[in-house]
């Protein structure tokens, strides 16, 4: 990893994705923020996940036993019923006392385990030739990989239940002839087998991926409070970071350590420094909130352009703010999984004079929402909701696309 | 929160739509396999097939409150149409491959059918339904498709009412989180604030930087350390969370300017022009009370005259006179240097438009400028109290 250091020793230049430097506060809470929102409220899904897996162990088990007689040797399948059990009440027990976490040691031992009792069920019922209809203990394991969906990365558990599927086709292939009175069976049981992790690994990434948008939302929502212009997360640290490196420097002066006449280089180093601290001082400030929101966020950022020049988002009032930045949310929201080409141009100005205003005293800011690849039938309620509160809206559609016109009424800035 | 309860039932629908369509698949695919049912009764099957495949692509629209009934229904009816002539536990593979449907693809709106008591209604007496068609079709309640529908219901309903409760718990936490960041964000606000608030102090420093860019040509290395040291310890007192500022009280300030230690005050705009080579005589009154941000633009304005009487004036000495009455405060720096044509040199190479009238005007006050070759310079500048 190269870390870009400044002459002072200090790094610098290392960007995380939403343009923070890496060392920055602002970048450490959201960093800590994804990192927590990676597990958010999967600890409870997993608990439900192994409910679902003891209900179907009830049932596999119940279906066994009913069964029993019909086995010539039941010893294997009994052995790997009990190992299944022991497995499913050990490995909760451990995530219970440990924490939501499986280790990627402990994992393993459990797909081992579970590969066992496959086996294990696969040797018992060989001699049946009807893998549908007798397979239990095997299947149980597909269910068991329902609550590990939430422990372990994604792909593992695409590959685990992969290699159940394989093996289930292969006994089947091997063991069982397939005719039009066993082929549904044959057929419902590998599908019982398989798709219960594989749709729960789907629904579980649905439910990490809301999670990861809905936490970019509301930290981009704090930005609504912020006063007509603000600095932004960035600015503090990149201004601390500019002290630090002149008050380095000046201290070395100071007590000699940078001798005098300084080399030509510490001289130009002295200067770019000055010329940075004097950018962020005096631009640090002319960005509005709508601005920061729309750069901070990795979901609208990636989408959204804003042509602002004159800074009238500042205007706007908070809960106009909130309904306006939720607004161009769930517009986005909406489709973000559809179409790659999405994309929002927020236009606002100039302003105008309001219609219904005393004296002049407020002014209509309008804001123009132009947007591509979003078919106004598949904007939900809950935006019209939103943009309703930053003020009156009318729709038109433009090359198939909606676009939005919003008034905002907002306070005179010239009368406060 | 009414975003979260969208939220709450797209991931759910979305759900019931992929579990849906996959199990349906399973049941096609098992109903085709030659020889489980005659084409006549496959092709009474298949429109009810369809019609419950239609409402699964449909589910994750905003009709969806009309499109989960009609699912509920083709399933149960697709499930009576299949399972009709069959009346006895022989008829095996033809109940079997409709468990994937009865079980699966109609028991995945349960999934949505969790949040509400309406719902939950409708979930039961679609579930009571199905289950005794198919316990009446087979013969009995204790057969392998009853238990296998049966199955698939308890779990689609419990896996919605899971994932329908925990959106409502990751919002929470969520929400939690996003104080925590509008507090960091504030408290990064404040920062930023105090910082660039530090102007005067900032000023200094680049006024070093500078000196230090051209390596400190025509100051004294003495000179210049001295400075360097006086701005590093302002700026780590800054760094340590001071405000290097007079001490103020809401928006006034409350220290004699005289008494302000940190370098803000005449005496140090004194000492550091001194160091420079500036003699500055002061002339009037010491002891000025003005609004903290008044002060600042009125000291930096004084620097950045003083600043242009060091560069371009031409003599070690300037004077500075200081009147105030009750609403405004005045500052008369003279020195009896080169002077220039006011209409031969533009403000703007001067920095004066920018750094003196600007900062002036920020906080309502005013600069003139008096000047004539050979004759010294003039600079009035007024702001109020």
């Amino acid at each position: 990893m190269s870390v870009d250091e400044n002459t002072f020793g200090i790094v610098r230049g290392r960007r995380a994705a939403r343009g923070l430097p890496i060392s920055s506060t602002g970048a450490r809470s959201l960093r800590q923020a994804r990192a927590a929102g990676a597990t958010l409220g999967t600890g409870y899904l997993g608990v439900g996940a192994a409910v679902v897996a003891a209900l179907q162990a009830v049932y596999g088990l119940t279906f066994f036993l009913s069964h029993l007689s019909a086995y010539p040797d039941v010893t294997p399948a009994l052995v790997s019923w009990l190992l299944y059990v022991a497995t499913f009440i050990g490995t909760a027990a451990l995530v219970t006392v440990r924490g939501e976490r499986l280790t990627t040691g402990v994992f393993a031992v459990i797909g081992v385990v579970l590969a066992v009792v496959v086996a294990l069920d696969f040797v018992a019922v060989w001699p049946l030739h009807d893998v549908g209809a007798y397979a239990t203990s095997s299947v149980a394991v597909g269910f068991g990989l329902l609550p590990i969906v939430t422990l372990r990365p994604v792909r593992e558990v695409v590959v685990a239940t992969a290699l159940l599927f394989v093996a289930f086709v292969v006994m089947v292939a091997a063991s069982t002839p397939v005719t039009s009175d066993s082929g549904p069976q044959q057929i419902a049981v590998v599908a019982l087998t398989v798709l219960p992790s594989a749709i729960a690994t789907f629904a579980v990434h649905r439910f990490r991926r809301m999670v990861q948008v809905e936490l970019d939302r509301v930290l981009v929502q704090s930005n609504v409070s912020q006063p007509r212009f603000a600095v932004g997360m960035l600015a503090s640290d990149e201004l601390a970071r500019l002290d630090l490196a002149a008050e380095k420097l000046l201290d070395g002066v100071a007590n000699g350590d940078v001798p005098l006449p300084l080399s030509p280089k510490v001289a130009s180093q002295a200067a770019s420094l000055a010329t940075e601290l004097r950018l962020h001082l005096i631009e640090g400030r002319r960005e509005t909130w709508l601005h920061h929101a729309v750069t901070e966020s990795e979901y609208l950022g990636r989408s959204v352009t804003l042509v602002d020049p004159s800074s009238l988002a500042g205007l706007l009032a908070p809960p106009q703010r909130d309904g306006l930045l939720q607004g161009v949310w769930l517009l986005l929201g909406d489709s973000k999984s559809r179409a790659p080409g999405t994309t929002i141009q927020l236009t606002l100005g100039p302003v105008t004079a309001a219609s219904q205003s005393f004296a002049g005293r407020s002014v209509c800011v309008p804001v123009v929402v132009s947007t591509t690849g979003i078919r106004r039938n598949r904007v939900t309620p809950a935006t019209w909701n939103a943009l309703e509160r930053a003020g009156e809206y009318t729709v038109s559609t433009h090359e198939s696309s909606v676009k939005i016109s919003v008034a905002c009424i907002v306070d005179n800035p010239a009368e406060t | 929160m009414d975003i979260f309860a969208q939220e709450r039932d797209r991931l759910l629908s979305s759900t019931t739509r992929t579990l849906g369509l996959a199990c349906a698949a399973v049941s096609i695919v098992a109903l085709v396999i030659p020889g489980v049912t005659d084409p006549l009764h496959l092709a009474a099957i298949a429109p009810l097939a369809a019609l419950l495949i239609v409402a699964l692509l449909f589910v994750t629209g905003p009709r969806a409150r009309v499109w989960v009934p009609v699912g509920l229904a083709a399933g149960i009816a697709a499930t009576v149409v299949a399972l009709l002539p069959a009346g006895s536990p022989d008829d095996g593979p033809l109940a079997t491959a409709i468990i994937p449907l009865a079980g699966g693809a109609t028991a995945a709106f349960s999934l949505m059918l969790s949040s509400s008591r309406p719902r939950l209604t409708t979930a039961v007496v679609a579930f009571v339904v199905e289950i005794t068609l198919v316990a009446l079709a087979t013969g009995s309640l204790f057969t392998f498709p009853v238990a296998a529908v049966l199955l698939g219901w308890v779990s689609c309903f419990v896996t919605g009412l899971w994932l329908g409760r925990a959106v409502p718990l990751a919002a929470r936490r969520i929400y939690s989180i996003g104080n925590a960041h509008r507090a960091e964000r504030q408290a990064s606000e404040t920062e930023a604030q105090r910082r660039q608030g530090a102007r005067l102090l900032h000023d200094t420093v680049l006024a070093t930087l500078t000196l230090l860019a051209h390596s400190g040509f025509g100051v004294t290395a003495q000179a210049l350390q001295d400075q360097a040291a006086e701005d590093a310890r302002l700026l780590r007192h800054l760094r340590l969370g001071g405000t290097p500022q007079p001490q103020a009280s809401g928006d006034y300030s409350l220290e004699t300017v005289e008494e302000s230690p940190l370098g803000q005050t005449l005496e140090s705009v004194k000492q550091r022009f001194g160091r420079m080579g500036l003699e500055v005589s002061w002339h009037g009154t010491g002891q000025v009370l003005l609004p903290t941000h008044v002060l600042d633009a009125f000291l930096l304005a004084l620097a950045e005259c003083l600043e242009n009487v060091r560069r371009h004036a031409g003599v070690t000495e300037a004077h500075v006179t200081i009147i105030h009455d009750d609403s405004m405060v005045r500052a008369m720096v003279t020195d009896a240097g080169v002077g220039f044509d006011l209409a031969g040199i533009s403000e703007e190479r001067l920095g004066f438009k920018e750094s003196v009238v600007g900062r002036l005007h920020e906080v309502g006050g005013s600069a003139r400028l008096f000047s004539s070759p050979g004759s010294g310079t003039t600079v009035v500048l007024e702001a109020p109290r």
